[in-house]
């Protein structure tokens, strides 16, 4: 059974500050979601493999420099003298 | 000049404009005033682009009165789902964390559409994010089903779809994660398709899931989707899971994009001998009015030379759990990098701490996109990522394999797209476990990464049903074959009232 303080952690370790009224239907909802997963949970850990990317580091590009023309952050509204003003680190 | 230009296919267009039969200025006019008169019932786009229309309408005409050649899509209507970015044409994902987000660059589909001399005529609804099977959790309302406006058009790509299938446009963008083209396709009664795994570019489509997610494309008819992976197909440098395809672009300049293009696919309407399997544990699944429709159909087209057999997938019982698994892992990092600094909504950092303005702000993601947040953290922490995602990677393996084998014995998979007709709005909205289950039939060909199409079958109850096609890996072509061999044998096709 999911609790209310798990889905508030999981909240807090996704930056989502959660509602009360939140926290009450998303522990029921996702409680029967991930009792749904739980069939997942009777393939055998040995056995076939996991699915993966099959593409080689040599068939990637060459990781080289391009010029960006424009601005990427013209229409940041919290701008300072060429940087972009975020929230205090502490 | 025809009366209502806006009921052609992708293909009467071109040809139309290019044999100047009506100019793309007087088309464009049709269609934008098509918008204008039906939109306020359905609700397909967030935003129209009458300006850049216009624009790009006057300079096609001035190009083919000069007698220069045009592309392929020459004054095509194209629509954009609106998580598919637009340089200076804002891109919001129908969510509240991209607001003011205005992209500085095309996607490469864009950048392709464009040089084939399509009309991008505006952006389209969607679930926020994708994430969502009716376009219910759009922060600019749900789109209504043309069919039938007080029912869901289905989703994600709810805006595709039923702006395609009202006459607002000829052809549309959507991107397809689990399903997201096919089920409004099949909901709203038009074509819609998802390529092979790394057929189409992703660079410029804002992530949800990059291990299932893929660009995918609507129209009215089987032709018309021919027509815009003919434009958009094809490897990028900016997404490196993009495949080669075919080996030659154009006759000239092979591997490039070219205005000249040869027909990469075409369409064979008349192929005998098919191997057709029918997956039943999808049709024995399905709401007998549906699996009604596909019988009937199924038997159609037994009639014309092909060989329909009932066929197995045992694993298919995994597919979902494991699909929503990795879904929600990977929706839960894509989302992590939304943090409300660089663009959103007007809410000022000054005097925040770190940790608490981004929990403040990240709180406007909407119902459906904090829940998977939230159950993708919970699948990827460290007790239970052995439980659940390294089980459904595992999964998604089995699911591979038995497909593979599959397509040893068949040309193609048969079954339905969704397994229940069209329902009200609002019917499923607080019930996600019953709204995920809806996907089922649709998440094997994303977990598989297999080409898959939707067409239009039949209705019940003045209702959409649409079949579903899965080819093998890169088989598009065969997909297209037997699609159009059906469509030409089913032959429904018909406009709503709006």
């Amino acid at each position: 059974m999911i609790s209310k303080d798990e889905i508030r952690h999981l909240g807090w370790l996704s930056r989502l500050e959660l509602t009360d009224s939140e926290l009450d239907r998303y522990a029921s909802q996702i409680d029967e979601i991930i009792r749904y997963f739980d069939k997942l949970d009777t393939i055998s850990l040995t056995g076939s493999e996991p699915a993966r990317s099959i593409k080689k580091v040599s068939e990637l590009r060459n990781d080289n420099i391009h010029v960006f023309e424009g601005d990427p952050l013209e229409f940041s509204k919290n701008r300072k003298d060429g940087f972009v003003k975020g929230p205090r680190m502490v | 000049m025809p009366n209502h230009l806006y009921h052609l296919t992708a293909d009467e267009v071109a040809s139309g404009i290019k044999n100047r039969d009506f100019s793309a200025q007087e088309y464009i006019s049709q269609i934008l005033e098509r918008i204008e008169k039906v939109d306020v019932k359905i609700n397909a786009f967030i935003a129209v682009d009458k300006q850049g229309a216009v624009e790009k309408a006057c300079s096609i005409d001035k190009r083919i009165r000069d007698g220069d050649r045009t592309g392929g899509l020459s004054g095509v209507a194209v629509g954009i789902k609106d998580n598919i970015c637009t340089k200076d044409l804002k891109t919001t994902c129908a969510s509240k964390m991209l607001e003011g987000f205005i992209p500085p660059y095309d996607a490469t589909v864009i950048k392709k559409l464009k040089e084939s001399d399509a009309i991008i005529v505006g952006k389209l609804n969607l679930d926020e994010f994708a994430m969502g099977s009716t376009t219910e959790f759009s922060r600019y309302g749900p789109t209504r089903n043309p069919w039938n406006i007080n029912y869901v058009a289905g989703g994600s790509s709810g805006g595709s779809a039923a702006s395609v299938a009202a006459l607002e446009c000829a052809i549309s963008l959507g991107s397809d994660t689990g399903g997201s083209v096919r089920c409004p396709a099949s909901f709203c009664s038009v074509v819609g398709l998802k390529p092979t795994y790394g057929c189409v570019s992703r660079s410029g489509l804002i992530s949800y899931s990059n291990s299932l997610e893929q660009i995918g494309s609507v129209g009215k008819t089987v032709s018309d989707v021919v027509m815009i992976m003919n434009a958009i197909a094809g490897t990028d440098e900016n997404d490196q899971t993009t495949k080669t395809t075919r080996p030659i672009a154009t006759a000239t300049t092979p591997n490039t994009v070219s205005l000249d293009r040869i027909p990469k696919y075409g369409l064979h309407q008349n192929k005998r001998n098919i191997r057709v399997g029918l997956v039943k544990e999808l049709v024995e699944g399905a709401d007998p009015a549906v699996s009604k429709c596909i019988y009937s159909a199924v038997d159609l087209f037994e009639g014309s030379d092909c060989n329909c057999e009932d066929t197995s997938m045992k694993s298919i019982q995994y597919a979902l759990a494991s699909y929503y698994t990795i879904a929600m892992a990977e929706a839960s990092s894509n989302l992590a990098r939304y943090d409300n600094i660089r663009y959103g909504f007007d809410s000022s950092p000054e005097g925040y701490e770190w940790n608490t303005y981004f929990a403040k702000v990240r709180n406007n993601f909407g119902e459906e996109a904090k829940r998977r947040i939230i159950i993708g953290s919970y699948v990827l922490s460290a007790g239970y990522y052995g439980k659940y995602y390294l089980k459904a990677q595992k999964a998604r393996e089995m699911i591979k394999q038995e497909i593979k084998s599959l397509f040893e014995k068949y040309d193609v998979l048969i079954a339905p797209t969704m397994p229940i007709l069209p329902f009200k709005l609002g019917e499923k909205i607080n019930d996600p476990l019953k709204m995920y289950q809806i996907d089922i039939d649709t998440v094997v060909a994303n977990l598989a990464g297999v080409p898959a199409i939707s067409i239009p079958v039949g209705f019940s109850n003045c209702l959409p049903v649409g079949l579903q096609i899965m080819a093998n890996e890169m088989e598009e072509q065969t997909l297209f074959d037997v699609a159009s061999t059906f469509e030409r044998i089913v032959d429904i096709h018909r406009s709503p009232e709006i």
